[in-house]
């Protein structure tokens, strides 16, 4: 549905993105993170059309970003970093502005906006000018901006930025209600947020790729596995760091007497049931085993970590 | 297109521009009009447009300030561009919308012309003349000052520039009647609005001096549209 094939962007001699390159499937929810800019808003501007690559080029749906711009732009909903929004309209008339922007019919148009607010829980406000609307309902607007026109691609731009926790909690419910239906493309700084609605995540870091990867088969890279074991640390730990599937052995102190707690850093698969074949030659019996799983937050730190 | 020329009409007169071109146009030019020809008991309409054509000097910037700059200041060109509609497009509704505020105002001023044919006569195809001079005088400034708002960030440096511009272009009128004669008279000539303006304002009807206009207007809305696409390949 999306294909962002080698795409620079430079400024200058300044490199905004370099050679980011990755593909979406239809129904996708991918998570763009980065720190401060490291180039998730350029990214999402060449997408949407509204800077063009310094090389590569874009693709939606097959349609160059660039080359057939009308026929690409009417797959996409753009919400970015600031909304688009004009304080002087109602946000009825903004919406059948948006409506007329992306080309739905005339006669479709009402029951489109009544549907996109519905959606979006603008209903109450429909007459209300948006500038007098709250931090919480602009952004909504922004959102039903978005979706006017039903189309295939979504981006936003950290849409949940500035919002107290109960207004960020319902839209991504919304965000989470697109998921299927639509390709939705988000950027966030918090990575929990990302963690809840993304099945796939991107880190950029100084405009390039850092890890490209589905959201489980992130979490899972470097597992970790906490046991407790009814063994004296002096035996015990010489033992377990001979375990080839296993790269780190951590003591946890503060454990129950005659225990070891321990944290341990999977190397490959089936390490378990080295850790169960040395224990049993042992005769240490392991009291709990417990899946220890990445936060996001961890995997994003340890990314960028390693190659600042 | 469409949605943007009905967006920007309506935004004209959500906002306070619209009132206040209209607003001290006609005030102006009333003022004119009464000394002029009410109190002067003058039935001679184009001395008083003449007067009116200089106003687009002043006036102009405060219509296109906020088409370009203002979208760029508040971000919401983002959905402009992100949209499937093309630069042309937009350019043009823009421009469409001004163009029929600036329309709407020298309607208002067909009044002048009701009254002087009440109580006296008037000369009909002479004014229109000057009607015809005056809208494409007015129309070239605001495709010149909406190509200058391309440039701008905020709506007040739109404004400035736009002034800016209308004044560069009236002194080099004046500069042309200071040049003496020679190449750079001519040239001087040649690119004046104003020069253009004033066979108009006496009656004439001069095709070059219509095609000038409308070819004024045409570069002006073309680089406009060429400055936007360019902002996409440069701008941070």
């Amino acid at each position: 549905m999306v294909i962002f094939e080698g795409i620079s962007k430079r400024y200058g001699v300044h490199k905004a993105l370099d050679e980011v390159s990755f593909t979406l499937e239809k129904g996708q929810v991918l998570g763009l993170l980065g720190q401060n800019g490291a180039g998730k808003s350029t990214a999402m501007n060449i997408m949407t059309g509204c800077l063009a690559p310094t090389k590569g080029r874009v693709l939606m749906g097959g349609q160059d970003v660039l080359l057939s711009p009308r026929a690409a732009k009417r797959m996409i909903g753009y919400l970015p970093e600031a909304a688009p929004l004009y304080d002087e309209m109602t946000v009825q008339a903004y919406l059948r502005f948006a409506c007329e922007l992306k080309e739905v019919e005339k006669k479709h148009i009402p029951a489109h906006v009544e549907m996109v607010a519905d959606k979006t829980g603008l209903e109450d406000v429909l007459q209300r000018k948006i500038g007098n609307l709250s931090k919480g309902y602009r952004q909504r607007v922004g959102v039903a901006q978005a979706l006017c026109g039903t189309p295939d691609v979504i981006i936003l731009d950290e849409p949940t930025a500035g919002l107290d926790p109960r207004q960020a909690s319902e839209l991504r419910q919304l965000i989470q209600s697109l998921r299927g239906e639509h390709t939705v493309i988000f950027s966030s700084h918090i990575l929990s947020e990302v963690q809840s609605v993304c099945d796939r995540v991107l880190i950029l870091h100084h405009g390039k790729v850092l890890c490209d990867s589905a959201l489980e088969e992130l979490k899972n890279r470097e597992n970790k596995l906490r046991a407790v074991i009814a063994c004296g640390e002096g035996t015990l730990m010489p033992a377990l760091r001979s375990l080839e599937k296993i790269s780190h052995v951590e003591v946890i102190r503060g454990g129950e007497p005659g225990t070891t707690q321990v944290l341990l850093t999977v190397r490959e698969d089936g390490a378990e049931r080295e850790l169960f074949t040395l224990l049993s030659a042992l005769q240490a019996p392991l009291l709990r085993l417990q899946a220890q799983e990445r936060s996001l937050e961890e995997i994003f730190l340890k990314t960028t970590d390693e190659i600042s | 297109m469409r949605a943007v020329f009905k967006r920007e009409i309506q935004s004209f007169f959500y906002t306070p521009a619209a009132y206040v071109f209209m607003g001290v146009f006609l005030a102006i030019s009333g003022v004119f009009f009464i000394q002029g020809n009410l109190l002067a008991r003058s039935g001679d309409l184009t001395q008083l447009i003449a007067v009116m054509g200089y106003l687009w000097m002043l006036l102009s910037p405060v219509l296109t300030m906020r088409l370009m700059a203002g979208e760029r200041h508040q971000k919401t060109d983002q959905l402009l561009f992100s949209s499937p509609v093309s630069l042309g497009g937009i350019v043009g509704g823009k421009f469409l919308a001004a163009s029929a505020v600036l329309l709407s105002t020298v309607g208002c001023t067909f009044l002048y012309g009701v009254i002087v044919a009440f109580w006296g006569k008037l000369y009909v195809a002479e004014v229109m003349v000057s009607y015809l001079g005056l809208i494409l005088l007015g129309l070239s400034f605001l495709a010149l000052d909406l190509f200058v708002s391309c440039f701008a960030k905020t709506q007040m440096t739109a404004v400035m520039m736009g002034f800016g511009a209308n004044l560069l272009l009236w002194l080099s009128d004046l500069a042309a009647s200071a040049a003496g004669e020679g190449l750079l008279k001519n040239i001087l000539h040649f690119i004046s609005l104003y020069q253009r303006f004033e066979p108009f304002t006496q009656g004439l009807l001069s095709f070059s001096n219509v095609l000038f206009n409308l070819i004024f207007v045409a570069l002006m809305l073309f680089l406009s549209v060429r400055v936007l696409d360019a902002r996409r390949w440069s701008e941070a």
